[in-house]
């Protein structure tokens, strides 16, 4: 369970950073591909899939 | 004209107005997404069992699965004289749609006169919450009977990575040391044995281990299905000492016109039902096969009518250029057969016990459709 919530950290951690680029991102295909990425890191901190 | 209109849509290259464009994008698809994946992770679907049926719960043979989706229920059917002991397993992989509908109509039709069965419909319950990626596989199948539509899972081969993540690069298999790619890690039957405090699929193979250690099963047989490409279908694999059981149970199942080939289990392969629960306990350990074409990597459209009628344009052209391990024609292999198979096979394996093993192994079991019988009918009618 411990080790759940570590990855879960990690999975957060990548999350933030990957906004954060893609908020920075001054191009638009790549912010729509860098949504794809987050997507399912986002359902992976919330632990759905 | 292009700078009007460059200036009329000038916000689009606002940089505030395209974060906000893909945040909303990004909450839009994950919440949709998430629905379906959540509705789908608590989703339970029915068993039927007659009242007052015995039900135990996997966390009974090891606590630590109570409250996880590793637990699930094992319905218990004693006879009331003395005899041989069975264990019938369906969904070990839970996209083998025949195994586990096998277990489902055992668990609501079976009485035993004499011995004890037990049946556990969702052997690997967590792989009934999520389904295989990149399959495209249907979430559910649904059965007609005279009562009404059920609604079954049609899961996934592997537990769900929301109870083990993340998959290693490389399995390393307890205790053989065996190598196997990272996502056989949450395969169940790769994890037998098992480990009372190993990773989440360890444990669930621990606890079957237990339940078959406590309870002296004599005979335990895991229901599966594969791709008709695959040549070890329509057939039985075993542990060793399983061979003169087998044997006889085969030409039993000859008899009656239904052909089971059989396969020893390798020695050195690890992991599975007829290896580790055959070395690790004293039960004899048999796992059976039959095809269902939704798994097969040559299949058209993949969705639920597939999964229960197995029928396939291009299996069928597949089976005409003699590229299949099992008679496949314009009727496909219907759930019926496939279930027909295995219910006949675990009737007469059940009956061969007492024959190999003399008179205080005897399985007395009724209640349950025949081979001919689920052909000639529907699943359906055998469904509460």
């Amino acid at each position: 369970m411990l080790l759940m919530w570590i990855y879960r950290a990690i999975a957060l951690l990548i999350l933030v950073l990957t906004v954060r680029e893609l908020w920075k991102e001054e191009k638009m295909q790549m912010k729509i591909c860098a949504c794809f990425v987050v997507i399912p890191l986002l359902l992976r901190v919330l632990m759905i899939k | 004209m292009k700078e009007k209109t460059s200036g009329r849509l000038s916000f689009l290259r606002n940089k505030l107005f395209q974060n906000l464009f893909c945040a909303l994008l990004i909450l839009t698809v994950a919440v949709l997404t998430g629905y379906e994946f959540y509705t789908f992770r608590h989703y339970r679907e029915e068993i039927r069992v007659p009242e007052g049926t015995e039900i135990q719960h996997l966390s009974d043979y090891l606590p630590s699965l109570k409250g996880t989706a590793g637990d699930t229920e094992i319905y218990v059917f004693r006879g009331e004289e003395k005899g041989g002991s069975l264990l019938v397993m369906g969904g070990t992989h839970a996209d083998e749609l025949a195994g586990h509908l096998s277990a489902v109509i055992m668990a609501e039709n079976l009485k035993v006169t004499r011995g004890t069965v037990f049946v556990m419909p969702r052997a690997n319950n967590s792989g009934f919450t999520n389904n295989f990626p990149q399959e495209a596989s249907p979430m559910y199948v649904e059965i007609p009977t005279a009562g009404g539509v059920r609604t079954l899972v049609y899961g996934s081969r592997a537990t769900n990575p929301v109870d083990q993540w993340p998959d290693p690069d490389l399995y390393t298999h307890f205790p053989s040391g065996q190598g196997l790619s990272g996502s056989e890690t949450r395969n169940l039957n790769r994890s037998y044995p098992g480990r009372e405090n190993g990773s989440f699929t360890e444990r669930v193979a621990f606890a079957i281990k237990n339940l078959i250690l406590e309870n002296g099963i004599d005979l335990t047989i895991d229901l599966h299905e594969a791709s008709p490409e695959y040549p070890n279908i329509n057939s039985s694999v075993l542990h060793e000492r399983a061979m003169k059981l087998s044997g006889d149970a085969s030409l039993e199942l000859n008899d009656i016109g239904i052909s089971m080939r059989m396969e020893v289990s390798p020695a050195t392969l690890h992991g599975l039902t007829h290896r580790e629960l055959g070395d690790y306990t004293n039960t004899l350990a048999v796992l059976m096969e039959t095809a269902n074409p939704c798994q097969g990597r040559i299949r058209g459209a993949t969705n639920a009518a597939l999964a229960v009628s197995g029928k396939d344009a291009c299996y069928e052209q597949a089976a005409k250029l003699g590229y299949l391990y099992v008679p496949y024609d314009e009727n496909g292999v219907p759930i019926e057969e496939r279930c027909g198979r295995h219910l006949q096979a675990v009737q007469v394996y059940a009956e061969a016990l007492g024959w190999v093993f003399g008179e205080e192994y005897t399985i007395d079991m009724s209640g349950l459709p025949g081979y001919d019988e689920l052909v000639k009918g529907s699943v359906g009618d055998w469904l509460r």
